[in-house]
């Protein structure tokens, strides 16, 4: 209950005009601080509606894969630039953004992790870090500005956040193919 | 007669070993701390040399002038003593935790040591043919004689290889001891390894990539603004690693030496983990007024500096209550009455407590510092002098010195006798009031505009600048004060090391409390860890980076302004 809660103050506190204004104004800061914060406080909140509806998680996504579909969908949907434009253009976009990041894909996301194996995983991330990289090498070599709302050399910063983010996804798929957690623990 | 003389060296090492006493590895840590402490004796002389010119009652020659000592001191007593004393500690703590350091360990270090050593001759020998006036901060478009760079690069080369050398021998330690927790001490060892080994990257990048090619003429021009970010992402770093490695004897060996238990382990370890992710990126509050950096991401950078603030205050707060609780176990009553039960006649507690006291005038003058506005009046004077003395001069080397009253006498198989007992409660109060003077009229001269790396000057008698001259002479007498207390150090150490008695001296760890919660596995788990610090990293510095690197500027050939 209690991390739902804070959950739902994260949620607040990130909606609050001030602060999502100030956060939109950098590209990069839109797209790898408020995005992932917003599904964070979803996979926070998403003890409360685990316990709410628990029926319902257990016969929509009793193996994990509708879940993270829906989370894989959602996610791949923010990361085109259109979408992150008419985010800024249209309040209504920018709702939809508000609602689907935390509730869509943070919830699901939070109920299916825990449910798949291994291979699951680590395919997840594989190919989020091959996804990223090709965005890094997208945002930093485009020729042309891919947003109307933000200029060449952000984008260029957002490119180097991608491929920045990927090289940690990369130490930490190193780390767990190379070192055996068993032999320690 | 042999097969006796065997017999009695079999029975002394086994119980040593039970001790955790292995003389292979203290003979490793003494060479480490012995040299930290010589450092202390040069590096204190010119910082006298310093403190003398400064009050104008002193004028250095033109073969030794005071930019070559500013780089001397400064290098000798950030560099040399702080690393060579935090790696002389942790591998005593290290062998002594996890049952001796394994052989390749030990032989990494002694390659690292002598790496080290070799490295600080190189960087040394140009600053005392005046090739290399740059301050230990060597800022571009400052160039030194390229031997100096040479020589910082196999300082890094250095620790690096005593940072692998811990992670093998914690890697190899957790093996054999699968599911548990690696002891506390450890634990800080392994924290203050992994900062050390990722903050030496950005230097490593600084020095080999732009610095040495520059120096050497293979380019013509280097993005000064780069250089500045790369040192500090290591240099913040540093610091606040002399910090953690004060704060382990803080939490594990002071609460032993006062007869109490250690505070929660987890909340501990929560302390470790969180200066690790977040200490890299507070480096920009070293450049709050550099230009380059938009307002925007300088605030930022504000709230990740002073979000190092929380775990420093977690440990204040553990630490007080742990001295109140042992206090009134002993019988201590009242609001106050307790603090007279505590060993204030035993320099093992005495010089960490004082040292801990001054980190709260020296946390708020840096979260002044932090502040924009106020760090514009204070930026580049005295001030920022004053406030380093204060934590580094005293927060961290005091704490240096208490564990030294222990750890010499431990790797020494030697006592602490009460006289050296003595002479260390002198030489703490010594050193307590003459940083006080010292470092108290450095920050007020800052106040009045006392610029610093500036030896004496009145400006042509300029009203100002005769305005400082009295607080510049406190600084002075401060000074004097405390090499005095350098010399009664260095001469403890020496003597606990050399000439103290033959006798056994005990590994102050304290015990956990009774009715501690178990800690969560987690803690151990570095690898999600230090990616949530990769992240943290790339959070705050992609931004910055792309900034400088993509709207560059013309970079800058190399000058030599001295
Ligand atoms: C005998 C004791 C000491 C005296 C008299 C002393 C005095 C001074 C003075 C006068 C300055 C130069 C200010 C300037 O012109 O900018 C200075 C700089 C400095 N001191 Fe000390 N100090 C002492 C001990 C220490 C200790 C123990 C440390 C650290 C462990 C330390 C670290 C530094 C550093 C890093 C600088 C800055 C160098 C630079 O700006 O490049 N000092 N000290
Ligand atoms: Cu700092």
């Amino acid at each position: 209950m209690n991390q739902s809660f804070y959950g739902l103050l994260l949620w607040i506190f990130l909606v609050a005009p001030p602060v999502a204004n100030f956060m939109e104004s950098v590209m990069v800061i839109h797209m790898h601080m408020q995005m992932p914060m917003l599904v964070i406080a979803g996979m926070l909140m998403a003890r409360f509606f685990q316990k709410r509806f628990s029926g319902f998680f257990e016969i929509w996504n009793s193996n994990g894969v509708p879940g993270i579909t829906l989370f894989i969908v959602i996610m791949v949907y923010w990361m085109l630039p259109r979408t992150m434009d008419e985010a800024l253009t249209s309040h209504l976009v920018e709702g939809f953004k508000f609602i689907s990041l935390p509730f869509l894909a943070g919830i699901s996301l939070r109920d299916s992790w825990k449910k798949l194996n291994s291979f699951g995983k680590n395919s997840i991330i594989i190919s989020f870090t091959v996804l990223f990289l090709g965005l890094g090498w997208l945002y930093i070599w485009s020729p042309v500005q891919l947003c109307n709302n933000y200029l060449v050399f952000q984008q260029v910063t957002l490119g180097w956040g991608f491929l920045t983010t990927s090289i940690g996804m990369v130490v930490y798929l190193g780390y767990n193919f190379f070192i055996d957690p068993s032999a320690y623990e | 007669m042999k097969m006796e003389a065997d017999l009695i060296a079999g029975f002394k090492e086994k119980t040593n070993k039970m001790l955790g006493f292995y003389t292979e590895d203290a003979k490793l840590s003494k060479s480490y701390i012995a040299v930290a402490f010589i450092a202390l004796l040069v590096g204190g002389f010119l910082g006298l040399l310093q403190g003398l010119n400064r009050a104008g009652l002193l004028e250095l020659p033109t073969w030794f002038n005071y930019y070559q000592v500013l780089t001397a001191h400064g290098l000798l007593l950030i560099l040399v003593l702080t690393a060579f004393f935090t790696i002389g500690y942790f591998y005593a703590a290290l062998s002594h935790n996890l049952g001796g350091l394994l052989p390749k360990v030990r032989k990494l270090a002694w390659i690292g040591f002598y790496v080290k050593l070799v490295g600080f001759v190189l960087a040394v020998i140009p600053i005392l043919m005046n090739e290399a006036s740059v301050m230990y901060t060597f800022y571009p478009p400052m160039a030194a004689h390229p031997v100096f760079y040479i020589g910082l690069a196999l300082i890094v080369v250095g620790v690096w290889l005593c940072c692998i050398g811990a992670f093998i021998q914690v890697a190899n330690w957790r093996k054999n001891h699968k599911g548990q927790h690696v002891p506390i001490l450890s634990y800080f060892a392994t924290g203050v390894f992994v900062l050390l080994f990722f903050a030496l990257m950005f230097v490593a990048v600084e020095v080999l990539f732009m610095i040495i090619p520059w120096v050497f003429g293979w380019v013509d021009t280097i993005n000064v603004m780069v250089a500045r970010t790369l040192f500090w992402a290591f240099g913040h770093t540093l610091v606040n690693i002399w910090y953690l490695t004060a704060v382990s004897a803080w939490y594990v060996v002071v609460p032993k030496i006062i007869g109490g238990k250690r505070w929660s382990d987890l909340l501990t370890r929560v302390v470790v983990i969180a200066l690790v992710i977040m200490n890299i990126t507070g480096g920009f509050h070293h450049q709050i007024i550099d230009p380059g950096i938009n307002a925007v991401v300088k605030f930022m950078h504000v709230f990740m500096s002073l979000a190092i603030g929380f775990p420093s205050l977690m440990t204040a707060f553990a630490l007080f209550a742990v001295f109140e609780r042992t206090a009134r176990r002993k019988g201590g009553k009242g609001l106050i009455g307790w603090w007279k039960k505590m060993p204030w006649g035993d320099v093992r507690f005495l010089a960490p407590f004082i040292a801990m006291l001054s980190f709260i005038p020296a946390g708020a003058g840096g979260i002044a510092q932090s502040t924009n506005q106020l760090d514009q009046v204070v930026h580049n004077t005295m001030w920022i002098v004053g406030h380093f003395h204060l934590t580094l001069g005293m927060s961290v080397v005091m704490t240096f010195f208490g564990i030294s009253y222990w750890l010499v006498p431990f790797i020494s198989n030697r006592v602490l006798t009460p006289q050296i007992n003595r002479l260390g409660v002198i030489q703490t109060w010594i050193w307590t009031i003459g940083m006080i003077c010292m470092s108290g009229a450095m920050h007020y001269v800052g106040l009045l505009g006392s610029p610093r790396r500036t030896s004496y000057t009145t400006y042509g008698d300029h009203a100002t600048a005769l305005g400082w001259d009295p607080y510049l002479m406190l600084l002075a007498v401060g000074g004097t004060l405390l090499i005095v207390g350098v010399i009664l150090q260095v001469y403890a150490v020496f003597n606990m090391m050399f000439f103290a008695p033959k006798g056994e001296t005990e590994f102050p760890i304290a015990e956990e409390e009774d009715n501690a919660t178990k800690t969560p596995y987690l803690t151990e788990r570095w690898g999600i860890w230090i990616v949530v610090m990769l992240i943290v990293v790339a959070m705050a510095y992609v931004i910055p980076l792309t900034e400088f690197i993509v709207n560059a500027p013309p970079g800058s050939p190399p000058f030599k302004t001295w």
